[in-house]
């Protein structure tokens, strides 16, 4: 199952309580856990060194097969191991709080004996702060570790009896058909630890797979591919930081694009250029409540810098998201593990037009926007007036020399246009309207004449490139143009054409300034199926999408990358963009299909 | 001079909750007395930070009025003096009264009496509160020695 000590990326799946999340891997084994938030240092990073990183393994001792699912509609994993002795099921789940004193941070893990005597054995390898040293101690018999202002403690009822080493503190247990017995990791941070009690943690258990269904119950979608939208929707829940509404990209940082390569960057951040696929998911999912959370969240970032936005924010608001390389191996040695992200200094242009073209969205759901946020949004399209101009780093964040990439431009004047709007629709100031669309108009006259190319016939990556690049589908899903113009036609031809590899497709074949390749980004993929659809090409992106839907890992879960020729994931996972995409596409294809 | 207790209490209390904050922020310990006091009333995290809260700053008022009992036998008042009530204050706290008193009278704090029962418990902080951090002595005596030095100024300009 483990190559070098390391799990397909693809073998693990997300438990998560809207404040942090953890990846379980299907040997049983949880590989990663930030405490006490998704952004904060790890405690379990052996997903990024076997070694030091440090885990909480929860498996049979004898060799066995492992089956998994979330419970139905949840975010509950429940993995059933088949061994010689016979077979036991796991239920693993990040606790949402409820009545009660609950611990700050509660991780449930649960075993049922299903038949057999099945001997298993568990080991926490606690390591705060990216793989520090972290001992426990025992205290009243219960292995406690600390550092600093965090500290966690292993509680366990009918688990084996506690034993410390230098590694952590572990026990060997035996099943029997009908047995349970419960392991917690009580977690604290700037407290002292919550001891539960077992009735109290199971009733945890059982009350946040309830409230994970009710969740799910609430969402409004019964098209085709069902389980994959609410399972993103799920997936996309597990991203959402409560004490903020911010939805960060990833569950993790620096899994690889490339096996062995460098192109590792730390995800645990919110870009602001999500908004408009966010809250249109959002909105079409009826999550009204995380939707206004999230555009409440963008708008109250972005006021330091405002007008200017940063690329990225941390979840809870602040700028500083300086990049450092780690002392970590890597997942299968792929260096350096970086956390912080340099991409926050870059001018990207394009997420000017996704802010103002969510303010767009969220207008129609709420039927406006208040005074300051429309003051706002039209300083905003002031700026682009200003900036469009400008080369930038682009959507995928090149490190080389800055474009003037095409998509950017075209995003510009989707900000400009969508801030008309909004003023002719009386939502924002109405005195720069005719500036908005003048600037817009020399937006397109640059996009029509220096970014188009007769001989691909299709939109190019830059302006004075050839090339295509897989972010020009955003010019029908954004709606740059009508989605069944020729221009927009031919370009998404040119896409499939070039960049198309089976039913994935990458983001472009040109220079980024980075050593090595990638391999094919999921969200464009569904980028794809969705431009079809809008093109009333619903019969093609129906195949694409039942193809792009079947390369789910058995949870139904996307990294941001899959290698074409082996399909593997790439890239951090769970992946906030590719269930965005995931979601948008699907809900098009069924609205162009009715 | 009642007033420069209560004025000082309340200050020192402030100054106090101050720097146990940081130094929580800072990562030197997990000692968070309002929540501490507020679990002894109520087992709900958000109420339990707000009558914390009130109790600390009653307890705070409490305690300078002692402080101010002091003064009054000894015949005199001042910073020093304060700082010193506030060192042997600090002790006593680290050493009988949070490590002590607080888990008897505490409904939901762990002491080494208990069995398993129905109830979750809060972590016992141990002697000198260490149990929260190798740096929590340090912090509570240099915080009660403010809340002293605070608390004896007052009464003395009172």
């Amino acid at each position: 199952m483990r190559s070098g000590g390391y799990l397909p990326i693809r073998d693990y799946a997300a438990i998560g309580d809207g404040r942090t999340a953890a990846l379980v891997g299907r040997d049983g084994a949880i590989d990663w856990l930030c405490l006490p938030d998704l952004d904060s240092p790890s405690v379990f990073a052996a997903l990024l060194d076997e070694d030091r990183g440090g885990r909480f393994v929860l498996a049979p001792a004898v060799p066995f097969d492992a089956v998994r699912r979330y419970l139905p509609d949840t975010n509950v994993l429940e993995t059933t191991f088949t061994t010689g002795e016979g077979s036991v099921r796991l239920t693993d789940a990040l606790t949402l709080p409820t009545g009660g004193l609950s611990p700050y941070r509660e991780l449930a893990r649960r075993v049922d004996g299903v038949s057999g005597h099945v001997p298993l054995s568990w080991r926490v390898e606690a390591r705060f702060d990216y793989g520090g040293p972290s001992p426990f101690v025992l205290r009243g018999g219960v292995p406690i570790a600390a550092r600093g202002a965090d500290a966690l403690a292993v509680l366990s009822w009918d688990a084996g009896t506690v034993e410390l080493d230098a590694a952590g503190a572990r026990g060997v247990f035996t099943t029997a058909p009908g047995s349970s017995s419960l392991l917690v990791l009580s977690a604290a941070h700037q407290e002292p630890l919550v001891f539960s009690t077992r009735n109290e943690a199971e009733a945890r258990l059982r009350a946040t797979a309830e409230r994970w269904r009710d969740w799910a119950a609430g969402r409004a979608y019964d098209g085709p591919w069902r389980d994959a939208v609410v399972r993103s929707a799920l997936a996309l829940k597990l991203l959402v930081f409560a004490p903020s509404g911010a939805i960060a990209a990833a569950v993790t940082t620096s899994l690889p694009e490339e096996i062995g390569g460098g192109r590792n960057w730390d995800y645990r951040f919110s870009w602001p250029r999500d908004a408009a696929f966010t809250l249109q998911a959002l909105l079409s999912l009826g999550c009204g409540r995380e939707a206004r959370a999230f555009f409440s969240w963008l708008l109250h970032a972005s006021q330091l810098t405002h007008p200017r936005l940063h690329v990225l924010y941390r979840l809870d608001g602040r700028t500083q998201a300086d990049e450092t390389e780690l002392q970590l191996a890597g997942y299968r040695g792929s260096q350096p593990v970086r956390v912080g992200n340099g991409a926050a200094e870059q001018l990207q242009l394009d997420v000017y037009g996704e802010v103002v073209a969510a303010a767009a969205l969220f207008a129609r759901f709420a039927g406006g926007l208040d005074r300051d946020h429309a003051r706002r949004i039209a300083e905003i399209a002031d700026l682009v007036c200003d900036l469009w101009h400008e080369p930038d780093a682009g959507i995928w964040e090149v490190r080389s020399e800055g474009a003037h990439f095409t998509q950017s431009k075209m995003m510009c004047a989707v900000a400009l246009d969508r801030a008309a709007d909004l003023a002719e629709a009386g939502h924002l100031p109405a005195n720069r309207l005719e500036r908005w669309r003048a600037e817009s108009g020399r937006v397109r006259e640059f996009v029509e004449t220096r970014c188009w190319s007769e001989a691909q016939a299709s939109y190019t990556r830059a302006a004075g490139d050839d090339t295509v690049d897989a972010s020009l589908l955003l010019a029908v899903l954004a709606g740059y143009d009508e989605a069944g113009s020729p221009r927009l036609r031919a370009t998404v031809d040119a896409v499939r054409r070039e960049l198309a590899d089976g039913a994935l497709v990458r983001r472009y074949v040109g220079h980024d300034g980075l050593a090595g390749e990638d391999g094919a980004f999921v969200a464009c993929s569904f980028w794809l199926a969705e431009a079809l659809a809008r093109q009333g090409r619903v019969g093609e992106a129906t195949k694409l999408m039942d193809e792009l839907v079947a390369l789910g890992n058995d949870v139904g879960l996307y990294a941001e990358e899959i290698d074409p020729g082996t399909g593997d994931f790439l890239g951090n996972f769970p992946q906030g963009l590719s269930h965005l995409a995931l979601i948008n596409a699907a809900t098009a294809i069924a609205g162009a299909a009715r | 001079m009642i007033w420069g207790a209560i004025v000082g209490g309340l200050l020192g209390t402030v100054v106090l909750t101050t720097m146990l904050r940081a130094a929580s922020e800072l990562g030197w310990t997990r000692m968070d007395l309002p929540f501490l006091l507020g679990t002894a009333v109520t087992a709900d995290r958000v109420r339990a930070k707000a009558a914390g809260y009130a109790l600390h700053f009653v307890f705070g008022i409490v305690f300078a009025l002692a402080y101010y009992a002091v003064f009054a036998v000894v015949g005199r008042a001042g910073l020093l003096l304060g700082a010193l009530l506030g060192l042997v204050h600090g002790l006593f706290a680290g050493t009988a009264l949070v490590n002590v008193l607080l888990p008897v009278v505490h409904p939901r704090m762990g002491t080494g009496f208990d069995a398993a029962g129905s109830a979750p418990l809060l972590e016992p902080p141990g002697f000198m509160l260490r149990n929260y951090g190798r740096q929590t002595p340090l912090a509570t005596l240099v915080s009660h020695i403010a809340y002293g030095a605070i608390v004896g100024g007052f009464i003395g300009l009172a």
